[in-house]
């Protein structure tokens, strides 16, 4: 097994781990109040009428990955780049996993973090490795 | 008729067949065998109505106490002025409450609050025995010095036959006519509503030839969405829009549509009143207001009365005072809170945990018309400071340049805004 795999394994068990501890451990009316304040546009649990989109059909993953999307855009434009700006990625997390339960499809985990958290991680995991090689 | 309200009303007419909603059973168990009396049946009251009977399974038995048979909805009522929307379009009836959900609805005058919401009695219906109460009963207007009569100077800012007078009003301007309105010192029922009703008016008059509309605003700005009003203001309507701040008005004539403001004589074709407001009678005759000038102060937690020996009413929306701009869009987020924190308190459980602390939000977007096929919006977005133990800003955003496309997206917002807190 190559150094990048093993990585790969032990960065998807953990945040298999984080979902599922996060999941038990939440107070379910705080998701779904939370939830529930997408509905003024997008409709009673997500059932939005007319030209809006809705998010009753909407997966754990791409919800929650959709909104961390807007939330890092350099420049907010449309209204829901600054609609996400107004919640915290555990809050984003919490809505994502609502929804997604709702609709059946919370299997599929995000990956957590922002795209800049990420990048910022994985370099200094390449630097741990270069560390390390150079040991 | 147009596409876009087409649109609108076959969503509004299709009424939301929401599913029923699997409860949360720890919360919905424990509230078996008792009664919320919601008083008011606008946004805020129709909207807790609702939550409190999905979120309870239909456990928590509701009664909605309104003196009228339905609601008339103040959101998109600047497009009764120019035509592009009717009352009929914007009244809300309380049938899908009733029926779907199994609210209690009854059209009667709530007269007495009895000691820390254990009932309230009803002007022609006797006394209703409860174990909470959910005031919703709006704004209620401060009469400005002078001789007021909203029959001759409406103030059309509770939607309704005053809506009427006023669109009656400006549509029979003619070309170098002159609108005088006033814009109360907040706080006010919907910040940016003022300014779009100026440029609705300004549009009017712009395409019968041009006229004047002076916008005589009580406060030292704009108040809401600044840089698309300015801009607006300054540019499409420079030729017809005076912006006056600081304009605190002194008298109304309402006869002679005469307004004194900031020592200077305004004579109108046209005027309209918006007056300074409060909340109501009732709510200042209990006690509610105390400490909130005017308005009920409440934990933002619970919208539960701040007010020693009133913990078990809560006052939500236009009414109370928290921190938060006073909106439908925002009525309703504060009346989800209420509802979920009514649920748990029946049912034994914290509304002060930590985990709760951090996750009470609430937010408010808004659709604003700048011409008659173009809108702008808004956005800002609330969260409970844990430190500072109330609601905070957290963000806000508006639209970078009004737009047909926002024009249309705002009839799929009201929509939806309507659908989730009546239907």
């Amino acid at each position: 097994m190559t150094t990048d795999s093993i990585k790969a394994l032990c960065l998807g068990l953990f945040t298999v781990g984080i979902a599922q501890t996060a999941m038990a451990a939440d107070d379910p009316t705080i998701n779904r109040l939370l939830a529930s304040q997408c509905a003024q546009c997008h409709g009673t649990n997500g059932h939005a009428v007319g030209d809006m989109d809705g998010l009753s059909d909407e997966s754990f993953k791409d919800l929650y990955e959709d909104l961390m999307d807007m939330q890092s855009e350099d420049r907010p434009e449309d209204i829901m780049d600054h609609q996400a700006l107004g919640y915290t990625e555990d809050q984003i997390r919490r809505i994502a996993l609502y929804f997604g339960t709702r609709s059946g499809k919370a299997g599929e985990v995000p990956e957590f973090g922002s795209e800049e958290k990420k990048e910022e991680e994985d370099e200094e995991d390449e630097k741990e490795y270069e560390e390390k090689d150079d040991d | 008729m147009n596409f876009n309200r087409r649109r609108f009303l076959q969503a509004f007419g299709a009424s939301a067949a929401v599913a029923a909603v699997p409860s949360i059973a720890g919360a919905a168990e424990g509230t078996q065998g008792t009664h919320v009396v919601v008083v008011g049946g606008g946004f805020a009251g129709a909207t807790a109505a609702k939550y409190l009977r999905m979120w309870s399974d239909k456990k928590i038995r509701v009664t909605l106490i309104d003196p009228k048979a339905s609601h008339t909805s103040c959101v998109l009522s600047n497009l009764v002025l120019n035509g592009n929307i009717t009352l009929n379009e914007l009244t809300l009836s309380y049938d899908s409450l009733r029926s779907f959900y199994g609210v209690e609805v009854i059209r009667d005058h709530v007269t007495e609050l009895h000691p820390d919401g254990a009932g309230v009695t009803l002007k022609n219906g006797g006394d209703l025995r409860c174990d909470r109460v959910v005031i919703a009963t709006g704004i209620a207007f401060k009469k400005p010095q002078g001789d007021v009569n909203y029959k001759e100077t409406p103030h059309a800012w509770i939607a309704g036959s005053q809506t009427k007078l006023l669109a009656r009003q400006v549509r029979g301007l003619s070309a170098g006519d002159t609108f005088v309105m006033t814009i109360p010192k907040g706080p006010y029922r919907c910040p940016p509503g003022p300014y779009e009703r100026a440029c609705v008016v300004a549009d009017m008059l712009q395409q019968k030839g041009g006229g004047k509309v002076f916008v005589l605003d009580e406060n030292d700005g704009i108040q809401a969405e600044k840089a698309t009003f300015s801009k607006a203001f300054g540019g499409l309507y420079s030729e017809i829009i005076e912006y006056v701040p600081n304009a605190t008005v002194e008298s109304v004539d309402s006869a002679n549509h005469e307004v004194r403001a900031d020592g200077r004589l305004y004579a109108g074709d046209v005027v309209n009143i918006i007056p300074r407001q409060r909340a109501l009678w009732f709510v200042r005759k209990a006690g509610l207001t105390k400490g909130g000038d005017g308005w009920a102060p409440v934990d933002p937690l619970t919208y539960a009365s701040t007010v020693p020996g009133f913990e078990n009413v809560h006052v939500i929306g236009d009414s109370q005072t928290s921190y938060q701009p006073k909106s439908a869009h925002m009525a309703n987020s504060q009346a989800k809170v209420c509802a979920d924190a009514i649920i748990r308190s029946l049912a034994g459980l914290p509304n002060d945990s930590l985990e709760r602390k951090q996750n009470i939000t609430t937010n408010s977007a808004c659709y604003s018309p700048i011409t008659s096929d173009e809108a702008s919006w808004l956005t800002v977005n609330y969260a409970y400071d844990t430190a500072a133990g109330r609601m905070m800003k957290v963000h806000g955003g508006e639209a970078e340049e009004w737009s047909r496309e926002s024009y249309q997206e705002m009839f799929a917002w009201a929509s939806n805004l309507f659908t989730d807190s009546f239907h």
